[in-house]
């Protein structure tokens, strides 16, 4: 299998001048916000001159290629910089921030494939009959709903009237921090759960009808055994990397998921900076996030690779 | 991990049975699809008619007044009509859902195809460049975007023309690279045909099903993401009405008028049903079975 | 020894507090009484905003601003009415004849949190720092400071530049709170990574985003605080503080919405209270934008807006009618000037001499994310149409609103202000000078013989002749009408029925020692 893994360093290549270009898009569009840190920085007394020596101050006032090519400097050097608003560290803010965004995204990939598989099994063993069809509804409404507005429905129903989570925040002790992230990982799973369910329900039916399944039914094998051993793990393959782009494109979603219950990670630290125009935030964070993204990418064919023994990613065919 | 996908999702396309053999008008989903979406499309173009009151007219009098007979669905903080507002939030959501996958669509799919078809360098640098966007957060690009080009509809187009074009090229260069390897089109140029003639006149109406049917799950997205900025207060100005914006107006409430929330939330919903019967409607027209 | 003159304060006629007693209920009580005080236990204050720095020069938002005022002191500080100046790690002061050398008697027996003890060069160098700090910082506010010397360990001798009235007020200001010389020996940032003051309370622990802590002072030289703890945490979202507040997580909620003021305060278990503040809304207009350089036109617009009506809406009837450029709160506020207030016949009036009689199209600028100004801009626009103006709404991030506002890129903007000393000279030089660096308040507004009046005020010690020119000043503005005035909002907390001896001066800080709760 090692042998098939071969593709692994090359896309480790490829990444970097994708995240090359995503250090130049961040940082100058970054730069044509109007207003600086400077201007979020001051308060009411707030003047031009004070903005303007302020700015100075914070190195604001050089052109802008100079700051790019410092800050990549900086990155080469393994710092990712300041944090204009704070004064510390971004990788401080970030390695603290990180981990409760991915605690979130964890707990809701588990929750949504707690739902999924035996929704997505419920439909596959009985195609065009009532639960498939009970079980499709389920995914058009999660495909339908936006997310703050099931954040918010959440709250209202489980937290306001039922009294059974709490209402946002994070939490002091560990297992505080599960509980009270509780409802956004729901939230965020039930906004994973329709694409997962749709390939898992496809490519289930698909082995289940297939030959060696057929074979296998004919040699004796029946009933939960053979579900779980042969048709689960193959149904799996394609759903890997559907779960594997989810991810990636969840983790920009989390963004509002945290405002909505005010949790303390990535993606309430990226709006505080866009909003304050703490550049050199910005740029870490979105710079950590696409590696985050690009790292779930590989893993996602790595998995993929081990799972299904047709798959080779190594031809050139693939590239 | 392209192909990965591209191979995931024929896997998913496949109908359990071929439904094209049907006429359109028994196929139950699009049939529904068409009735809810032309349902909302009539209410929003009819919404002066339907309703006696202004979206946007104070009574400061009667703010956050329950509903009642006067009004269906009560009033909002400055005396608004609900039902009213949610009528003519329709006029935008609607319409701005629609027109943003217009751009992303066509720049989007032309620039795949070509990137498919003719390979090489070209290829490259667009798979490049849609791997960087695909490496950004969604949400966190389409806010910069509009923070940088200012309030106002134009703004959302481009924030999300800018982030959205990505996925059509994906899809469309990859329906390229299976589509060039056809033994008719390899015939064909063999046989002096011009790429022009080809792209346009044989393989175009083939693949661009596909795009079509993702650009109807897009609008619902895009209808998505403006509803989202509306609700961080980043979407059309005040006072115009628009569903995000009125889940944020009503969010304040949310102990004591909760369904000032719950229930813009719930015209996305119903929209988004309406839309997703559509395309797979669409889809089970467009797609019978198809080549391993 | 100079010619001693009485210990005195910076006594102002309490107009002020005539004017406190009409703002919401408990004007100047703290929250509860009855039960004796109980030793220890943590309070918890929710806020929707975490801080940023404890750097007292440099730092401008109040979130950071009202935790370090419980570590570091001032010389002076405000009266819980806000009315005046009273003495606090200084005893009393000494004023030249010419008026421009002040000796500072400082406290005897006060030491820091870590026991060393306060002496004139930690003065010195305190103030010195804030002074250094020029334009970046809040160094401006002590221009007019020539030098400060340590004169003996318990003296401190202040030259200022010129007569300076404000100088107390200015003493009283945060960012001249007291550290020690040197920062101790650390470096500046280390620091103000764990600053050291003689304030009630002592930096405890700082998780950013999420909470920080402060303990007590068991070395305080004031009466120590019956607390053992005090944490602010941070929860971005009102509703979630209020069910936070309900659910018993904690015991103070910074700013509930006004739309859960009265069924707060109608919970059982939970106070809600207001306290009279220094906050004014109000609306700047861009006099270098036509029609604006026109004062039959904004006379119009003042005389045009309902403020009850957006008091109702916004405040949900918590709040009071702004009268006056300066806050009832504040020193020297005189509400006989003659403000415009809501008669629309005046506003058509008004109109019909203007040079655009039949009406004319503008904007509004306000910030995204802030649901008040959304309102006051939506009603304006409502309001407004009865005299033929037809206004439309920009909205834009906040930064980039106050960059906007600092370029004067606006027609109309929402603005709000709170009185950061007990003197009304920070404001009325912002607000009425050109030359007072925001080009007055961004509207250009520029009338000689008001910036006349607001010079000489900032240069006369004697209050009854101070009052008189600040009275003058009053009047001319409201006449000119370069501002329209909203609304004065008061302060607003939720707390437990537990919580005794909270409440918060007109300026926004708080003194938690004063704070306890039973059981």
């Amino acid at each position: 299998m090692l042998d098939r893994l071969r593709f692994v360093p090359g896309r480790l290549l490829q990444a970097i001048p994708v995240l090359f270009g995503v250090t130049l898009i961040v940082f100058f569009m970054v730069h044509l916000l109007p207003g600086n840190p400077a201007v979020a920085i001051l308060g009411q007394t707030a003047t031009p001159e004070r903005v303007a020596a302020l700015s100075k101050q914070l190195g604001l006032d050089q052109p802008l290629w100079d700051q790019y090519l410092l800050f990549m400097k900086h990155l080469f050097q393994g710092n990712l910089g300041t944090s204009i608003t704070y004064q510390r560290p971004v990788s401080e803010l970030v390695f603290q921030d990180f981990p409760i965004t991915l605690s979130l995204l964890l707990f809701a990939l588990v929750l949504s494939l707690a739902i999924s598989v035996p929704l997505a099994a419920l439909a596959a063993t009985a195609p065009g009959r009532g639960r498939d069809l009970g079980v499709r509804a389920f995914t058009l409404l999660g495909q339908g709903m936006p997310q703050f507005w099931v954040g918010i429905m959440l709250i209202l129903l489980l937290a306001v009237k039922a009294g059974l989570f709490p209402v946002g925040g994070y939490g002091e002790t560990w297992g505080e921090h599960w509980y009270y992230l509780f409802l956004p990982a729901l939230t965020l799973a039930i906004a994973m759960c329709p694409t997962v369910i749709r390939s898992l329900r496809a490519s289930t039916i698909n082995v289940l009808g297939s030959d060696y399944v057929g074979t296998a039914r004919s040699k004796g094998a029946a009933g939960a055994g053979l579900f779980r051993l042969h048709v689960l793990r193959n149904a799996a393959i394609p759903t890997v990397s559907i779960v594997g782009v989810n991810l990636g494109y969840l983790i920009g979603g989390t963004l509002v998921i945290e405002k909505v219950f005010a949790v303390p990670g990535l993606g309430s630290l990226m709006i505080n900076a866009i909003l304050a125009r703490d550049f050199p935030t910005i740029q870490a964070v979105a710079l950590f996030v696409a590696l985050f993204v690009i790292v779930i990418g590989i893993l996602t064919d790595v998995v993929y690779t081990a799972i299904d023994p047709r798959v080779d990613l190594s031809s050139k065919e693939f590239a | 991990m392209t192909t990965a996908v591209v191979r995931a999702s024929r896997a998913m396309r496949r109908p359990v049975r071929s439904r094209a053999l049907k006429p359109w008008y028994r196929n139950g989903t699009l049939v529904a699809g068409l009735v809810i979406v032309g349902l909302l499309v009539l209410v929003a173009l009819l919404a002066p008619l339907l309703t006696p009151y202004d979206p946007i007219a104070q009574d400061l009098e009667h703010a956050l007044a329950s509903p009642s007979g006067a009004h269906w669905l009560g009033t909002d903080k400055y005396g608004r009509d609900v039902l009213t507002r949610l009528m003519y939030g329709a006029r935008i959501d609607l319409r701005v859902g629609f027109l943003a996958v217009l751009i992303p669509f066509v720049v989007g799919s032309v620039l795949g195809a070509l990137a498919g078809y003719f390979g090489g360098w070209f290829d490259t640098v667009v798979m490049r460049v849609v791997d960087v966007f695909f490496a950004f957060p969604f949400y966190v690009l389409v806010i910069v975007l509009v923070f940088v080009l200012g309030a106002g509809e134009s703004s959302i187009y481009l924030a999300i023309a800018t982030v959205s074009w990505v996925s059509y090229a994906k899809i469309l260069r990859g329906e390229l690279l299976v589509a060039k390897k056809q033994d008719w089109v390899i015939a064909a140029r063999l046989g002096g045909m011009s790429h022009g003639r080809i792209l346009l006149r044989h393989i175009a109406p083939n693949v661009l099903s596909q795009a079509l049917i993702y650009a109807m799950s897009d609008i619902v997205m895009d209808i998505m993401a403006i509803v989202t900025l509306g609700y961080l207060g980043l979407g059309i100005a005040p006072p115009t009405a628009e569903w995000g914006s009125m889940i944020l107006d009503g969010q304040e409430f949310i102990t004591t008028q909760w369904q000032q929330a719950t229930i813009p939330g719930l015209a996305v919903v119903v929209t988004s049903l309406g839309l997703s019967f559509l395309g797979d409607g669409l889809s089970d027209l467009l797609t019978p079975e198809r080549r391993r | 020894m100079t010619r001693s003159t009485r210990l005195r304060f910076t006594g102002i006629a309490a107009v002020a507090t005539v004017a406190l007693a009409a703002c919401g209920g408990g004007a100047s009580s703290s929250s509860g009484s009855g039960g004796a005080p109980v030793a220890g236990g943590t309070l918890t204050i929710a806020r929707s905003q975490d801080i940023i720095s404890m750097d007292k020069t440099t730092t401008f938002d109040n979130n950071s601003i009202y935790v370090m005022e419980q570590i570091m002191e001032p010389l002076f500080t405000v009266s819980k009415d806000g009315s005046k100046v009273e003495p606090w790690l200084a005893t009393g002061y000494d004023i030249s004849a010419d008026k421009l050398t002040y000796t500072i008697h400082l406290r005897k027996g006060v030491t820091f949190s870590d026991g060393k003890p306060l002496t004139a060069a930690d003065v010195k160098f305190s103030i010195d720092e804030d002074t250094k700090t020029g334009t970046d910082g809040w160094g401006y506010i002590n221009s007019a400071i020539d030098t400060v010397t340590a004169t003996d360990d318990s003296t401190v001798t202040i030259k200022l530049k010129y007569a300076w009235a404000p100088l107390l007020a200015d003493l009283s200001l945060f960012s001249n709170g007291i550290i020690p010389n040197n920062y101790g020996g650390k470096s500046k940032d280390a620091f103000y990574a764990a600053p050291v003051g003689t304030g009630p309370f002592v930096w405890g622990s700082w998780t950013k985003g999420q909470s920080v802590k402060v303990t007590a002072n068991k070395k305080y030289w004031g009466h120590k605080p019956h607390l053992d703890a005090v944490t602010w945490t941070v929860v971005a979202d009102a509703n979630t503080r209020k069910l936070q507040l309900q659910g018993g997580q904690i015991d103070i909620d910074d700013t509930p919405d006004w739309s859960s003021f009265s069924s707060l305060k109608g919970t059982a278990g939970i106070n809600a209270q207001t306290f009279p503040s220094t906050y004014e809304q109000y609306v700047t207009f861009n006099e270098q934008h036509k029609p604006f350089q026109d004062v039959h036109v904004r006379r119009a617009i003042a005389s045009a807006i309902d403020r009850n009506a957006i008091i109702k809406t916004v405040l949900f009837g918590n709040g009071t009618v702004a009268d006056s450029l300066l806050s009832a709160g504040t020193p020297f506020y005189d509400k006989n000037n003659g403000a415009p207030g809501f008669d629309v016949a005046k506003a058509k009036q008004e109109m019909a001499q203007s040079s655009v009689p039949n009406g004319f199209s503008t904007t509004i600028l306000i910030s995204s994310g802030n649901p008040d100004q959304a309102s006051i801009a939506q009603i304006m626009q409502s309001e407004l149409k009865a005299i033929g103006i037809d206004l439309k709404i920009t909205q834009l991030d906040p930064t980039a609103q106050k960059q906007a506002r600092l370029k004067s890129q606006f027609d109309m903007v929402a603005q709000a202000w709170t009185m950061d000393i007990p003197d009304p000279d920070e404001w009325t030089s912002f607000a009425v000078d050109p030359n007072g660096g925001s080009h007055s308040s961004f509207s250009y507004y520029n009338n000689p013989q008001v910036i006349a009046l607001n010079k000489q005020a900032e240069k006369e010690t004697d209050d009854s002749k101070r009052q008189e020119l600040y009275s003058q000043l009053q009047k001319q503005v409201s006449a000119d009408s370069p501002f329209a005035y909203l609304y004065y909002a008061p302060y607003v907390f939720a707390m437990k029925d537990s919580v005794k001896g909270f409440y918060s001066t007109p300026l926004g800080n708080y003194h938690l020692e004063d704070v306890y709760k039973t059981k």
